[in-house]
Formats: C-alpha cells, sequence, structure tokens
C-alpha cells in the first residue's frame, strides 16, 4: 500500500497520468494483491490512505525540485475513495484467486462482485472529476478502469451463463417480451452504460482544451465502439459519432491524439461505414487506419484489410495481390480463391467457393460483399466472349481493325450457361446483360426484337482497357 | 371480472364495457347466485366509497359447466383438509390450510363455511391448472383475507349500481362496515391490492373445478338452481330485477372488457391465473399482474380455438389483434413458455402479417426467436424464412447478416429457407427475372413480405430495363419480367409514373419505348429504396 502511494505521489507530482494509472491496475501478481489488501483493515482503510496520501506526497514534494505543494484537501478526499474502492476490489480479486487455486467450493467472491467492486472504482473516479477536482492529466486513471470493467464484465457474463441452468431470472418483468440475448449479456451491456458515462464525462468538460478532459475522448469511444461490437448492436457507435460531430468544433483533431487511438477509432469507422454499405467513406477510413497502423502490429493490419479488401472489390474492382496478403495466410485463405475465380470469369467456381467459406464470410460481415463480387466475374466472362468474337471485316483497305460490337444473345448465354453450369434461358440472360449495362460493367445496349447485344465501340467494358 | 353480484344491467341492446358486440355464445349452466349481491348494494347505497369507482363492471363468462352454491360445498367439504380426490396434498398446501385456521388468523366476520369453500375454491383451482406444486403457499393469502378483499371489492363496485338499485335493502350492512375497519389494519394491503385479493377470490366455488367433477355436477346443479331461486325470493326481489337478471344471463356470453387497479404491489415469482373469462381486452400491464384478471393455460387453450374460429368468421382485425395481445401478456406474466405459447405467437405473427401489420409482427417474431433459441417446438423454419424476407424488405443488412449466421447447413436446404435466400441472391445480384419467378412460388405466407417490397423491385427492374434495352420492347415483355396480372396492370404502372409518352400501339402490338425512358423511374426507385420501415424493428 505504502510503495503504491508514493508511487501516486510520484505520479501526481510530476502529473504523469499514466504512471499515476499503474496505481490502479488490477493486473497484479497473487502476492501483491495481497500486500496491498493485506496492509490494512476494514476499519482503518480510509484513514491509512488518507494518511498514505499526504505523506508521501509531503515526501515527493520535497524530494524533487518541481514546484508542487499538497494536493487540495477537496482532491486528496476524492482520491481517498478511489483507492478505498480500489482496494475493495483487490480483496475480492484476491478471494477469487485464493479460491481458484485452493480450489475451494464457493466463496462468496465471483466476477460480478468483482465487476460491481470495480465499477465502485469507476463511480469514485467519475466523481473525482466532477466534484473533487481531479486535474485532466489523470484521464488515464479513467482507461485502466474503463478497460478492466469491460474485461470483468465479460468474465460475469461468462461465469453467470455458465451458472445460468439452475438459476431462473426471478426478478419480476412485466414486459410483453422476454429476451435472453440480453440476459446473457447482461453485466457488458450494464458496461456500456458506465462507460457512456465516462464518454460524457470527457465530452461535456468546458475547460480550456489544453487542461480538457476531452483528451481522454477518443480512448473512451475506442473501448465504448468495442464492446458495442461485441453486444451485436454496433449501431449504436453512431450515437456515439453523432454526439462527436455535434461538439467537434471544440474537440481537439483526431490527428493530435496518440496514433494507437487514432487507428482504432479509423477501423471502427471504416467498419460501421462498411456495414451500411457506405463503401466509399469505408475505404477512405480504413485506408487510412492501415497507413498509420505500426508496421508491425500484425494482427490489426488483418483486421483492418479483412473489411479493406472487399471494400476494393466493390468500389474499384480491384482484387487484392499476393504480396498484399503474403503475411496473412488466415487472409489468403478467405480472399484468393475468390479472387482467382474473379479473375478469371468462373462463375461456378466463385459460387462454390463463396459457399465454402460462408460460415467465415458471414462470421465477419463480409458475405453480402463478397457476394457482389460476381459481378465482377460474369464482367470477366462476358468480355472473355467479346474478345472471342474477334474482328469485322475493316471497312477499308488497310483501316485499323475493328471488334465485333453486335453479339447475338445467344452467344451470351451459352459463355454463362457453360460458366455457371445452369441452363439460364434468353429472358434471364438478357437480365444479366441489362444488369451489367446498368452498373456501368459494360457498354451497349440489348436490341431485344433482334436478339442481339450492341456494344459500345469505344470501351465496351469501362475499366478494363477495352 | 366479478361473477359474485349481478352485474348492471345494460341498457337494452348494449353491452357494458364491451367494445365488441357479438356474444361468443350462451352458457347454458351459469345461474346468477345471489349472495353476494346482499352484500354490496344498500351498503354503498348508505356510505359512498370514493377510492375506486370501476365503472359498469363486466359479467364473467362462466364455462359451460358445474354450478353449485357454496353452500351446498361446504356442507360436502371437509374442515380441514382440502376435499375430495385420492390426492396426495403437498405438505405446503397443508400447512396453508392449516394456517388459515390458527386461531390468531380467524376473523370473526368471517364464517367457517365461507373459508372453507374459499380454500377448496384456491386450492382446486390451483390443482385443475396444474400449479399445485409450484405455487408459493407460503405468501398466499388466507382465505379470511381474500373474502375481506372481496367485500371490500364488491363495496367498491358497488356505487354505480346504486342508481339502478337503490330500493333494496341488505341485512350485511352492519357486517360489511366492521369489515372495512379490519382490512385497514392490514398495513401490508393496500386498497389495489385487496382487490387483486379479492379478484383472486373471485372465481366462486361453483365454477372453480373447470375440469368438472362429474358427481358435483349431477349432484348440485338442480341444486343450485333451485337454491337460487329460493335465495331470490327470499330477498323480494322486484319483478323488475329478475327480469334485468334475466337480461343479464343473455349477456353473459358477451365480449367483456377487464378493469383492473392501477397499482397492485410487486408480487414474488410469475402469477397463476385464476381468471376463467375466454375473452379479455388488451391493457398494458404498468404494475404487477392480478392473478384473477389472468387466465391460466387451459383457459387460454380454449380462448385460442375460439378465437381461431372467429378469425375465420369475422375477419375483424383490431378485434383478434387485441385479443392476442392480451392472450401473449397473459402467457408472460405466467411465463409459460411452452409450444402452446409458440402456438400462440405463430398464430398473432401470420394473422399479423396478412393485415401488413408489421408492428404486431415482428414482436411476434423477436418472441418466437428467443422461444425457439430455448429449444421449443414449433415451425421455426416458416419464420426463419419469414425473417429473412423481412430483411430483405427493410434493407437491414446487419440484420441480414445474423439471420444468415444463425442458419444451419440442414435449415439452408428447407424449401422456405432456401427460397427467401434465392430471393435474397437474386435481388442482391439484381436478378430480377430471377426474383419474379421466385415471388409467383412464395411458400406459406411470406407472398404478403414479398409483396410488400415488390413495387421497389419492379422500379428498379424497370430502371434496368429503360437503361439496357433499345429502342423499344413490347409491353407483354414488361408484364411478364415484372410478373404482372396483365399487360393493362404493366401499363397502368407505366402510367402511374407518367410514362404515358413511352407506350405505343404499333400494328395493334403495344411497345414500351425504352430508349426514350431516360431516367424516369429513377427518382422514384430512390425514394423507394431510402424509406425503410422501422416499425419494431427486431
Amino acid at each position: 500500500m505504502d510503495s503504491m502511494l508514493s508511487r501516486f505521489a510520484e505520479a501526481q507530482v510530476k502529473c504523469l497520468g499514466y504512471d499515476l494509472s499503474h496505481t490502479l491496475s488490477p493486473d497484479l501478481s497473487y502476492e501483491n494483491l495481497r500486500a496491498v489488501y493485506k496492509s490494512c483493515n476494514a476499519h482503518d482503510v480510509k484513514a491509512v490512505i488518507k494518511r498514505g496520501i499526504q505523506n508521501s506526497i509531503q515526501n515527493s514534494v520535497a524530494g524533487s525540485q518541481v514546484v508542487g505543494g499538497q494536493l487540495p484537501k477537496e482532491e486528496v478526499q476524492g482520491w481517498v475513495e478511489v483507492y478505498h474502492a480500489y482496494w475493495k476490489a483487490v480483496g475480492e480479486l484476491l478471494a477469487i484467486q485464493e479460491s481458484s487455486t485452493t480450489n475451494g467450493k464457493s466463496s462468496n467472491s465471483s466476477w460480478s462482485t468483482i465487476y460491481e467492486s470495480w465499477k465502485e472504482l469507476l463511480s469514485a473516479l467519475i466523481r473525482g472529476y466532477l466534484s473533487h477536482g481531479f486535474e485532466a492529466w489523470t484521464v488515464p486513471c479513467l482507461y485502466v478502469a474503463g478497460r478492466h470493467l469491460r474485461v470483468f464484465a465479460i468474465k460475469a457474463d461468462t461465469e453467470r451463463s455458465n451458472n445460468m441452468s439452475l438459476e431462473s431470472t426471478a426478478e419480476a418483468n412485466f414486459e410483453d417480451d422476454f429476451n435472453p440475448e440480453s440476459e446473457k449479456n447482461q453485466m457488458l451491456e450494464d458496461c456500456a452504460r458506465q462507460l457512456n458515462r465516462v464518454f460524457n464525462l470527457c465530452l461535456s468538460d468546458r475547460a480550456p482544451i489544453d487542461q480538457s478532459r476531452k483528451w481522454g475522448i477518443y480512448y473512451v469511444i475506442n473501448l465504448l465502439f468495442k464492446t458495442y461490437f461485441k453486444l451485436n448492436s454496433a449501431s449504436l457507435s453512431k450515437n456515439i459519432l453523432k454526439a462527436l460531430s455535434a461538439g467537434r468544433g471544440d474537440m481537439p483533431a483526431l490527428e493530435s491524439f496518440p496514433k494507437s487511438q487514432q487507428v482504432t477509432f479509423k477501423y471502427y469507422e471504416g467498419v460501421l461505414c462498411f456495414l451500411e454499405e457506405n463503401y466509399v467513406e469505408a475505404e477512405k477510413h480504413l485506408t487510412k487506419a492501415l497507413d498509420m497502423c505500426h508496421k508491425d502490429a500484425l494482427k490489426n493490419k488483418e483486421l483492418i484489410l479483412t473489411y479493406l479488401v472487399p471494400c476494393h472489390l466493390l468500389t474499384t474492382h480491384t482484387l487484392p495481390s499476393q504480396k498484399l496478403l503474403e503475411p496473412y495466410p488466415r487472409l489468403q485463405k478467405l480472399f484468393l480463391p475468390l479472387s482467382r475465380h474473379i479473375r478469371k470469369g468462373e462463375l461456378h467456381a466463385f459460387d462454390l467457393a463463396l459457399q465454402e467459406g460462408e460460415d467465415e464470410f458471414v462470421k465477419r460481415r463480409i458475405y453480402l460483399t463478397l457476394e457482389r463480387g460476381r459481378d465482377i466475374a460474369l464482367r470477366n466472362l462476358l468480355r472473355k466472349v467479346f474478345f472471342a468474337g474477334g474482328f469485322e471485316e475493316p471497312k477499308a483497305e488497310g483501316g485499323k481493325p475493328v471488334r465485333r460490337t453486335r453479339v447475338p444473345i445467344a452467344e451470351f448465354a451459352a459463355a454463362i450457361s457453360l460458366g455457371s453450369q445452369e441452363t439460364l434461358d434468353n429472358d434471364e440472360v438478357e437480365c444479366l446483360l441489362a444488369n451489367m449495362v446498368y452498373k456501368n460493367l459494360m457498354k451497349g445496349y440489348i436490341a431485344r426484337e433482334r436478339g442481339m447485344m450492341v456494344l459500345s465501340k469505344s470501351g465496351a467494358f469501362p475499366g478494363t482497357g477495352i | 371480472m366479478m361473477p359474485t353480484w349481478p352485474p348492471v344491467p345494460p341498457p337494452p341492446g348494449t353491452q357494458p364495457g364491451s367494445a365488441y358486440s357479438t356474444p361468443s355464445y350462451q352458457t347454458p349452466a351459469f345461474t346468477p347466485v345471489q349472495v353476494r349481491q346482499s352484500f354490496g348494494q344498500p351498503y354503498s347505497a348508505s356510505q359512498p366509497y370514493p377510492s375506486h369507482n370501476f365503472g359498469p363492471h363486466p359479467p364473467h363468462v362462466p364455462q359451460p359447466q358445474t354450478n353449485y352454491p357454496p353452500n351446498v360445498i361446504t356442507a360436502t367439504a371437509p374442515t380441514s383438509e382440502p376435499p375430495k380426490k385420492k390426492i396426495d396434498w403437498p405438505e405446503s398446501v397443508r400447512n396453508y390450510v392449516q394456517r388459515s385456521f390458527l386461531p390468531a388468523h380467524l376473523d370473526e366476520s368471517v364464517t367457517r363455511q365461507e373459508m372453507e369453500a374459499k380454500l377448496k375454491e384456491t386450492i382446486s383451482q390451483a390443482n385443475d391448472s396444474g400449479v399445485m406444486y409450484t405455487i408459493n403457499w407460503e405468501t398466499m393469502p388466507l382465505p379470511q383475507q381474500m373474502i375481506q378483499e372481496e367485500r371490500s371489492r364488491v363495496r367498491a363496485v358497488a356505487k354505480p349500481m346504486l342508481t339502478l338499485t337503490p330500493n333494496k335493502k341488505s341485512p350485511a350492512v352492519p357486517q360489511l362496515a366492521s369489515l372495512s375497519l379490519s382490512s385497514k389494519k392490514r398495513k401490508s394491503w393496500d386498497v389495489a391490492e385487496a382487490e387483486a385479493a379479492a379478484a383472486a377470490a373471485t372465481p366462486p366455488p361453483w365454477r372453480s373445478n373447470t375440469i368438472g367433477r362429474l358427481e358435483d355436477r349431477v349432484t348440485f346443479s338442480p341444486a343450485d338452481k333451485r337454491l337460487a331461486a329460493e335465495e331470490t325470493t327470499s330477498k323480494n326481489l322486484s319483478k323488475s330485477q329478475k327480469q334485468m337478471e334475466k337480461r343479464q344471463k343473455r349477456f353473459d356470453g358477451g365480449y367483456k372488457s377487464t378493469y383492473r387497479s392501477p397499482s397492485p404491489p410487486p408480487s414474488n415469482g410469475p402469477v397463476v391465473g385464476t381468471c376463467q373469462d375466454l375473452e379479455k381486452r388488451y391493457l398494458r400491464l404498468t404494475s404487477a399482474p392480478v392473478a384473477s384478471l389472468v387466465r391460466p393455460e387451459p383457459i387460454l387453450r380454449q380462448t385460442l380455438e375460439l378465437l381461431k374460429r372467429k378469425w375465420k368468421k369475422e375477419q375483424n382485425y383490431s378485434y383478434i389483434c387485441d385479443q392476442f395481445k392480451s392472450m401473449r401478456q397473459d402467457l408472460t406474466v405466467q411465463r409459460i413458455r411452452n409450444e402452446f405459447t409458440v402456438e400462440v405467437y405463430e398464430i398473432h405473427a401470420r394473422i399479423a402479417l396478412e393485415k401488413g401489420d408489421l408492428g404486431e409482427y415482428n414482436q411476434c417474431q423477436t418472441q418466437l426467436k428467443a422461444l425457439y433459441q430455448m429449444g421449443i417446438k414449433g415451425k421455426p423454419i416458416e419464420f426463419k424464412a419469414y425473417r429473412i424476407l423481412y430483411f430483405i424488405h427493410t434493407a437491414n443488412r446487419t440484420a441480414l447478416n445474423d439471420a444468415l449466421a444463425d442458419l444451419t447447413p440442414a435449415e439452408k436446404e428447407e424449401k422456405a429457407i432456401k427460397h427467401a435466400l434465392n430471393v435474397r441472391s437474386a435481388l442482391a445480384l439484381g436478378n430480377y427475372h430471377r426474383f419474379f419467378q421466385l415471388y409467383n412460388d412464395t411458400p406459406n405466407m411470406g407472398a404478403y413480405l414479398v409483396d410488400m417490397f415488390v413495387g421497389r423491385e419492379r422500379l428498379a427492374a424497370m430502371c434496368n430495363i429503360c437503361k439496357a434495352y433499345k429502342p423499344d420492347v413490347p409491353l407483354r415483355f414488361v408484364t411478364e419480367e415484372l410478373y404482372f396480372e396483365s399487360d393493362a396492370d404493366a401499363a397502368q404502372f407505366i402510367l402511374d409514373y407518367n410514362g404515358q409518352e413511352l407506350l405505343e400501339d404499333r400494328d395493334g402490338k403495344i411497345l414500351f419505348l425504352t430508349g426514350k425512358a431516360g431516367v424516369l423511374f429513377e427518382d422514384a426507385r430512390a425514394t423507394a429504396f431510402s424509406r425503410i420501415d422501422i416499425k419494431g424493428q427486431i
């Protein structure tokens, strides 16, 4: 406890937010947890903490050149509350570790009690900012509290669903409906609410920008996004973005935040656009995230590319190169077969590959996007038909040969039927051709009466060089 | 519902508290019993009770079954043990009965006979609805309490009767007055709960045995009538009152609305319903449910049959929807989640679908999804297919993705789901030709859903055709491709979007001049796709 508080004092005097936040970490070894918890008892804990804070700050001030001085009384009181809550949470953590090591049947401690006690810590911090005058540079404490709250919430939910079969949801519920999904994630949903409090705490700070809690906002947002995605309610993230853009005027620019926060934020922003089929925007955000991402953060890059590759397929009709995917075996497995079939215009093989990977694609929410790659495969197939049609008799002697631009529907029909290995009637083939034209993958028109597709003499297949 | 006193006779030709008219059936065996009536009316005449005015109170809809008066029962009922049948009563029930007769709990205003009748009723009801072992007998109000509440409830409702039966004298006045005092002493029971309990106590013993015991029926039915008649005469009912009662009987089969008190206190554990009405209006609960207003599962099963018949015959959606909502509510508050629950939700979902009521449909679907997940049998395939079609309609990609993730490989091969998936992929790839073929071939009631977006898909297809075909196509081609009923319909569709210039009669054949259409349908298409329904979005 003493060493913890002296680190606290050190950080307080030097205004080092991250150092300060480390003193609130629950990731301690069993011995350390024990040392902290046993250093005082429930009776005198507050007094011990208070004394500890005051003494150690005095020592630090004396031992450093920084002109600091004592913390205001108010603030000391706030920190006492915080460390008191921390001490209690440590007690719970200790209890669960003990029960798991001794394999004791049931201690009173469980992940949900840890969650609750950790929530107390977060609340104490929030109160500290609201009424004890905590300074903005201490926001990393919120990060630590928020990050672990989420972890504890997930653990508590898993724990509960394991015991679920026995206990029924006894609390009175007169709603017209019940929702097992939300029962499953009860704690995490509560966690999202807590994080939202932190978000608002940061957002609503009116202090001048260099002393503002607004500097904490992107970290909290990213935590919230992560939670919302886990809760399968990504759409809630939209509210955050809305609130953010409403207050954008007096918000520090994203570029001035730590890069790690920028990358995460851009990634989520991109995925959100992606889910709304706004592929152009998604591509922008994801590209930015990829560019800024640390070169060795392969896992993160892989996540970004998972969405960026399908984006490119739809926006620019481009496929990932072997080289791009080289460091990511998982992405290779995901995208390479499809890419190959698209490139060659192999409809049937494409369908099979899509089916093959369906579960994985659906899980990553890219199935519906990749499916549309079939258009590109079809375009490539039709393009082959066009090539196979050869050239018209040159009109003038020695004139430049002109490709045959009037292609019988029947030729396309044959190619499509062959390629997809199912028999399509001419009307359906026309429908597919009409789609190509409509989507600007092909230029020309269908002359139904004559059973002909008349292609443009210049650029029948835009963007492919002919 | 309050069957223990004769309800206010309605003006001729109307029904009290009912929005729906046709009485569903007559109740052959119901004989109003006069006993309680004598409590309330004169009392209220002399002393207005301000707290709860319930308005015209609906008479109950009795089951066509055994009726016997309470005093006959009490004669046969054993003193301290639940009656009849060699049933091994659970310990909790025995304790409950014993508790009732503890001297400390006895209430001098309630006779032993009344208590026994109430006990018998309560317990046999619990037994009949199969909750004997689940009910919390520890917290069950004692019979004397129930009777008290019942009486106070009678008082509360008596007021409106005042004007109609002002001339009646009752021997019960003094007794009631003392009762009201004693009930006030019980602090933990507020008025509302008192009513709740009264209501709980309401279904009188003579119709508590839903499953009807034969000997009872045989023995007591005639006696019941005779007794009732005797009582009537003994109380010197006026002729007009008798007529009123007679008339009342005619209305008993009708649909009656149910009133409930505004704030019963929360209970612990699910309610177990005691209400015997088949029909009940939906009222959004704002507080804990009241057992007497909740129908137990056996009754709900009868209700479902009744509603199915009615729907077939009358097709009155607002009535049906209201009824189904109240059924769902009763199921929910009693935490009944079984195949019957699924059936109720399925039927309501189908009916809502047929009527395009997406709000209700969605609520049902949400519940069905959860119920299927619990492993309760039903028609998950059919409804999963609907889900997919619905998400196509709302263009909700995230939900669509989730719905896909939810399917097992076996389910993907099921006809209805396969169809829905094909619809989805046809639309995703713009293959309107295939889409309209699938439209023609939609299983179950999916066509109601497809109907909701077929117009928008026609516009999209029209845009395609106008851009791709030159210079024209026969109108017949449009009719066939976009699956219009007739050329006239197709032409009308084009005219609706100001395409009159685009139709041309050439040699008796109508042509659609696609080459001149330009972007005629584009705007309409864009608006059609931008409107996304959000009613009760899942």
